[in-house]
């Protein structure tokens, strides 16, 4: 057994290897970048203690950025999940034309971010946009509204169409929940009298439960380092009002050249991203789980 | 039946909503742009051309923008660059889909059908190593590109990419694995076969089709992805297309043509891609489970 083992590690060490060491490797690597200044316009790169830190919190445009991205993400990461279960169970009944549905419903979720930009620019142009126009034709509005250069308007937007490319993932892990859950739990919740929305509360939402959690869990840290959309959108803009804190980073890093600075502010949105999970993992009731794993 | 027929609208707005963009998108990339901002809509009273195609592969400038005052602005030479944009993008993303297939199948293997000590935390660690936000990755990767002076080239977005996508096939794969039955697997090892001749003759050919979507989920995710495609890119003769489709959406001056004319070219990969992926992989997974 022990002569065996040897060669198992043959499989799985052309994956782990790579992919550890360029995980670990750079974590590390942007750990000490954070520490030092490391400027392309200054020589040399001395160690700085948690200068670099202290000046993304002295930065007025970094705390925007950090309550854009706190906003953008408690809207944007509720919404998915909700959608996604509610798409979820439109792609679980039965019904003529199913496969269609079923075919296209992942189509927003493989297109590249910057043709879903692109595409919901188009909805959203202020005179062109469709949805100005289906707007007026329902008499709701009769100026245009600015959606992408009024700021709330322009954060409404980013959020739609982010949600719009988040959704499809969302709803299939919230299928492949919902169909691996014993219809003879439902059968026995029916006998027992129990209404729809009794049956979704003790049958399915015990059931899918552990999924939820996951999903929000994914969900939030797709949002707090969400990039591509929001940047070929509107550009972080209007003014800074849809910056996220993502593209402060690659702006950091590789507009401003402060190498010090982007590290640093990574570290500080990983250590976002944590709170963000820990806060998650610690909301969601204990019981919840328990049902789930037996 | 009043839940029916809301069964079957809800549905029909999630077609919709997925589907309309792109429908959009096609229609608005046959029609001139007069039609488009023509108000009261009147999208199809201008004809149809495929002009924008056409400029876009050729180069030869659509009839409307030949007329004499026409503003010649709003062709822009970033739609020039889709279709090699589009060729990068197939063989940054075709090579990453074979990379995936041929490293992550092996150990997929192994962690679905084999014992061995670490297998738990190994596999566990794999799973988390996508969860370090790729914007704290972007630095080292750049400075570590530029040090082996791949900078701007298609072998650094394939490597990025594969490392980037190989934890999920991984974890997709070993799924498929670990649902054949053990009975085929111990035949084989009776037969006196080693692991590498069990997992070729018996598993590979069983999973074929789930192995071959879990190739284009990999092609899909490198396809459309952005944040490294931007910083690392180079030149405009090996920028991928997710990078060249961004400069398109934030230049103004670029025709509604053009652009609709650009994103269709560019979803068409997208479009067969999901409905193979749909196929294979996710009613691969869901067959394990109760039949919806």
């Amino acid at each position: 057994m022990t002569r065996r083992a040897n060669t198992e590690y043959l499989w799985v060490l052309p994956v782990l290897i790579p992919v550890f060491l360029f995980t670990l490797y750079p974590v590390a690597h942007a750990l000490w970048k954070s520490l030092h200044r490391s400027q392309v316009l200054l020589p040399g790169e001395p160690f700085v203690g948690l200068a670099n830190y202290a000046s993304l919190l002295n930065d007025s445009t970094i705390w925007a950025s950090l309550r854009n991205t706190l906003g953008f993400t408690l809207v944007a990461a509720p919404i998915t999940v909700v959608v996604g279960l509610g798409v979820a169970y439109l792609l679980l009944a039965n019904y003529p034309g199913r496969i269609y549905v079923r075919s296209v419903v992942l189509l927003p979720w493989a297109l590249p971010g910057a043709i879903t930009a692109v595409i919901w620019i188009w909805v959203f142009h202020p005179s062109w946009g469709l949805l100005n126009h289906g707007l007026r034709l329902a008499g709701i509005i009769d100026r245009n509204l600015q959606w992408l250069t009024q700021p709330d308007l322009a954060r409404f937007a980013v959020a739609v169409a982010h949600i719009w490319a988040q959704f499809p993932f969302a709803a299939v892990l919230m299928l492949a929940a919902l169909s691996s859950i014993d219809s003879t739990l439902y059968s026995a919740a029916a006998i027992d009298g129990a209404n729809a929305w009794q049956r979704f509360r003790f049958v399915t939402l015990p059931q899918i439960s552990t999924m939820i959690a996951v999903l929000t869990v994914y969900e939030t840290l797709v949002a707090v380092t969400s990039y591509d959309v929001t940047y070929a959108m509107t550009g972080g803009g209007p003014g800074s009002a849809t910056t996220l804190l993502a593209f402060q980073i690659w702006k950091q890093s590789f507009s401003m050249l402060n190498f010090g600075n982007g590290a640093a502010l990574a570290f500080l949105t990983a250590l976002l991203s944590l709170i963000f999970i820990a806060l998650i993992l610690w909301a969601i009731p204990a019981e919840l789980f328990r049902t789930d794993d037996e | 039946m009043l839940g029916r027929s809301l069964l079957l609208f809800g549905a029909f707005l999630v077609f919709l909503f997925s589907a309309s963009p792109v429908i959009l998108s096609f229609i608005g990339s046959i029609v001139p742009d007069q039609a488009i901002f023509s108000y009261p809509p009147n999208w199809f009273g201008y004809g149809v051309t495929l002009d924008n195609y056409r400029y876009i592969f050729t180069g030869e400038l659509p009839t409307v923008y030949q007329a004499e005052g026409a503003n010649r602005s709003m062709i822009s030479d970033a739609a020039r660059q889709v279709p090699r944009a589009l060729f990068n993008s197939m063989i940054v993303s075709g090579s990453v889909a074979l990379i995936n297939l041929l490293l992550g199948g092996p150990a997929a293997y192994a962690y679905a059908r084999m014992r061995f000590r670490g297998r738990r935390a190994t596999f566990i660690g794999l799973i988390m190593a996508p969860l370090v936000p790729s914007a704290a990755l972007i630095v080292p990767y750049y400075l570590l590109v530029q040090q082996f002076g791949l900078l701007g080239t298609k072998l650094s977005m394939i490597l990025i990419h594969s490392i980037m996508t190989l934890p999920f096939t991984t974890l997709i794969l070993s799924v498929f694995f670990g649902r054949i039955p053990d009975e085929l697997e111990d035949a084989a090892l009776v037969d006196g076969c080693t692991p590498l001749q069990s997992f070729l003759r018996i598993f590979v050919p069983l999973v074929r089709p789930s192995l071959l979507a879990t190739g284009l989920f990999a092609f899909m995710l490198s396809y459309s992805e952005f944040l490294f495609a931007h910083a690392l890119g180079g030149s405009s003769d090996s920028r991928l297309l997710p990078v060249v489709m961004a400069a398109l959406a934030r230049n103004t001056d670029v025709s509604w043509g053009l652009l609709n004319a650009s994103i269709f070219i560019a979803v068409v990969p997208s479009l067969l891609l999901v409905i193979v992926v749909w196929r294979f992989v996710v009613e691969g997974l869901l067959a394990g489970s109760v039949k919806g």
